[in-house]
């Protein structure tokens, strides 16, 4: 029984962890977060992040990549909402995840090395303004053309899709089965436009595609589409999981110090139980999330149920946590100066990222109940 | 990550399953048979039971062998816990001891000690009961004021313990005791080895909401125990009893997902059975509950893995009662919530009989009390892990 990251995946985290800290923190995330007109996608970062080899992690060696798991990916995408960084690391990694699933060798070879390599942003739209995270929530349909498919509908919101050169988008195929079409967003046939959003932590866009031209994925099909949407759980999971641990510790570090009635206020006795509970809901949700993560890169018989458990965990102790943050802050913690509404807004967007509480939990009703 | 047992603690998994399959009559397994027999007659049952189980070779099953023990891996230990929670084993008749004093006693106690306490306890012939709170002094444990005066070569014993499991089947008491007169709060404390049979100790039942009769009441009127009889030396006890509480570690959190899972997985079919399993909103409410036990489960392989690598858990026990306790409280609360008026009577329907998930839902009121309640456990989450001020 080994239940833990190995050494290796202790050092990534402590890597990223360190690089952040030095060369990204919370001033330079507030630089992006504040400049709304921009992209973004701070160019420093990114390219740091090729150099790391942050990019390859899932890539397979014979596409340049590093070839390992989600395991060693959401050692990153924890490190990432540590730091509330911002960049188009997730879309881009998700979008590779598509073309090695179901990529034919030319596509992998095409898109995969630029994607390790830094050279290629790339998103995933997978769904419509209502939609669930799964085939029914598919916005876009595909129609076969003369010379080839031909894709209509909508899909939104789509992470990066204003700087992504790429995107996997899922669509309605005629026969009711659903493919994965590569599309290039700046094609004439598909409107980007930028969505203004609360959390200026990333940049969100809608994709309107109107008889767009896509590049069909010839192994996608419902299963792979499930499949996508599970490592994206599992990795906004994990990005959550970051968020409520950082919000956590920074409130106890400002709780131990910060002195009213002549005391730190964390010695009272309701704080502390406040904390505790966070402490113990935060410490089940890692475990949550390294447990998804492994039982999707071992295909365990309740990959299914641990996705879930862990993208609900997750969402419900970063909710808690960045609100308690607010309040354990007392009133500077409800000031646009302080940072706690970084990691507050953050965690608002990735609780609905990749499926809601509800949609979760219907998952875990349906599969526990019903079975 | 490696969640896979070895093929030797495997290899002890398919033949444990074998035995108590053989060995564990079918009545049993009865989720309503244990409260069918009267306390001592089942009392009795599983003692003799639990002494066959030992003489099979499955007691003290990570203890040295030097001490009747198997010398089993912590892993084998989670199995057999597993193992006997999923066949519906028989509750130890000894488990106090078994859990508590036995691994004290291997640590600290003295060579005559070693000899009289651990052979007879895994034969199950002396059954150990232990007297830690009294009324005034349940989470304040130092406030405790029973007292023990040196009389020659005995002390001499008297004052009152409460909330002591099979109080009515012990045979001997290991109690906190303060023999130093006039000393305050964790000084002058010592750990006393009390035989219960003799006049000076009375023990009276009391009542609990489920209607049983688990926990006693130990009265100490000029009761007698030999110096010789401390265990871990005199003036210690309040260090012996932290190191004695320190053992309840390991893995039982795999166990208790059993336990608990089957309980989800009885609501669950009750509800059915009613067809009040459709209802948006609960069923989201029992998947919520799911979330818990399943995260029981993950910090269950997370410890075990602590335990392997040789890390102390240190307080870190107290986030595991916490989790387990909690969610399985409000895990019958969903019960009530799913069952409605349907859950008041003991069968609503013909072919439904709720007495055991009802019995089952009185006794988690208990759990956050009992071992240092949750309020306990997070003052220590809040000051020994997370370093807030006290």
């Amino acid at each position: 029984m080994y239940f833990a990251l190995t050494d290796e995946q202790r050092a990534l985290a402590e890597t990223a962890r360190d690089y952040l800290a030095d060369r990204f923190d919370l001033t330079a995330v507030r630089a992006v977060f504040e400049d709304t007109a921009g992209d973004g996608h701070p160019a420093e970062l990114w390219k740091a992040f090729a150099e790391q080899g942050w990019l390859a992690v899932l890539v397979p060696e014979e596409n340049d990549g590093i070839g390992l798991g989600l395991l060693d990916a959401q050692v990153l995408a924890r490190a990432f909402g540590t730091g509330a960084v911002p960049g188009p690391w997730l879309p881009t990694v998700l979008a590779g995840e598509a073309v090695r699933l179901a990529g034919s060798p030319a596509q992998r070879a095409a898109v995969l090395g630029p994607l390790a390599a830094g050279e290629l942003v790339a998103t995933v739209a997978l769904r419509a303004p209502g939609g669930s995270f799964d085939q029914s929530g598919v916005g876009v349909t595909a129609d076969a053309g003369p010379g080839g498919a031909r894709l209509t509908g909508t899909a939104s919101p789509v992470e990066y899709a204003g700087v992504a050169r790429t995107a996997v988008v899922a669509a309605k195929e005629p026969d009711g089965g659903i493919g994965l079409y590569l599309v290039d967003p700046a094609s004439p046939s598909v409107t980007v436009t930028a969505l203004d959003t609360y959390d200026g932590t990333t940049r969100l866009g809608g994709l309107v595609l109107d008889g767009a031209t896509g590049e069909r994925l010839p192994e996608s099909n419902a299963a792979v589409l499930a499949e996508l949407n599970r490592r994206g759980a599992v990795l906004t999971a994990a990005d959550l999981v970051g968020i409520a641990r950082a919000a956590l510790t920074r409130t106890i570090e400002y709780d131990k110090t910060r002195v009213q009635f002549g005391r730190p206020v964390g010695g009272f006795q309701v704080i502390k139980h406040t904390l505790a509970d966070l402490h113990v809901g935060v410490l089940m949700a890692e475990h949550a999330v390294l447990y998804a993560a492994h039982a999707v890169d071992a295909e365990l018989p309740d990959a299914e149920l641990a996705v879930a458990v862990a993208k609900a965990k997750a969402g419900d102790a970063a909710q808690r946590a960045t609100a308690a943050m607010i309040q354990y802050h007392g009133g500077i913690g409800y000031t646009w100066e302080h940072e706690a509404h970084f990691f507050y807004k953050r965690a608002k967007r990735l609780v609905a990222t990749f499926g809601d509480a509800g949609e979760h939990l219907d998952r875990i009703a349906a599969l526990s109940i019903d079975a | 990550m490696d969640l896979t047992f070895t093929p030797q603690e495997e290899k002890f998994r398919s033949e444990l399953r074998g035995w108590l399959d053989a060995n564990i009559p079918a009545a049993w397994r009865d989720p309503g048979f244990w409260r069918t027999v009267p306390d001592d007659e089942g009392f009795e049952l599983r003692r003799d039971w639990e002494r066959r189980k030992y003489e099979a070779g499955y007691g003290g099953i990570a203890w040295p062998t030097e001490y009747g023990g198997l010398g089993g891996t912590p892993g084998m230990k989670a199995i057999y816990d597993e193992e006997m929670a999923l066949a519906r084993a028989p509750l130890s008749a000894n488990g106090l001891g078994l859990t508590f004093l036995a691994p004290t006693v291997m640590a600290i106690g003295t060579d005559q000690q070693k000899r009289d306490i651990i052979g007879p306890m895994l034969r199950n012939e002396v059954i150990w009961c232990q007297g830690f709170s009294e009324p005034g002094a349940g989470s304040d444990l130092a406030a405790l004021r029973t007292s023990g005066v040196l009389d020659g070569d005995e002390y001499v014993v008297n004052g009152q313990k409460i909330w002591t499991t099979n109080a009515m089947h012990g045979d001997k008491l290991f109690a906190l005791v303060r023999t130093e007169q006039g000393s305050e709060a964790h000084r002058g404390i010592s750990m006393l080895l009390i035989d219960m049979h003799q006049p000076g100790v009375e023990a009276r039942p009391l009542r609990q909401i489920s209607g049983a009769s688990e926990f006693a009441e130990v009265f100490f009127t000029d009761a007698r125990v030999k110096a010789s009889e401390c265990l871990g030396g005199v003036g210690n006890g309040w260090k012996t009893a932290m190191m004695l509480l320190s053992f309840e570690r390991g893995a039982s959190g795999i166990s208790q997902y059993a336990t608990f899972r089957r309980g989800y997985d009885e609501i669950v079919a009750a509800a059915r059975r009613l067809g009040r399993d459709t209802d948006p909103t609960l069923r989201r409410e029992l998947a919520s509950r799911l979330v818990e036990l399943e995260c029981l489960r993950y910090h269950a392989m997370h410890v075990l893995t602590q335990v392997e690598q040789g890390r102390d858990l240190g307080s870190e026990s107290s986030i595991t009662k916490l989790q387990w306790s909690e969610a399985y409280q409000k895990l019958f609360e969903t019960f009530d919530h799913l069952l409605g008026l349907d859950g008041v009577v003991t069968s609503p329907v013909e072919d439904l009989d709720l007495a055991s998930l009802q019995y089952e839902a009185f006794w988690t009121r208990s759990v956050t009390i009992w071992g240092g309640s949750s309020q306990v456990q997070r003052n220590i989450v809040a000051e020994r892990v997370l370093g807030l001020p006290r």
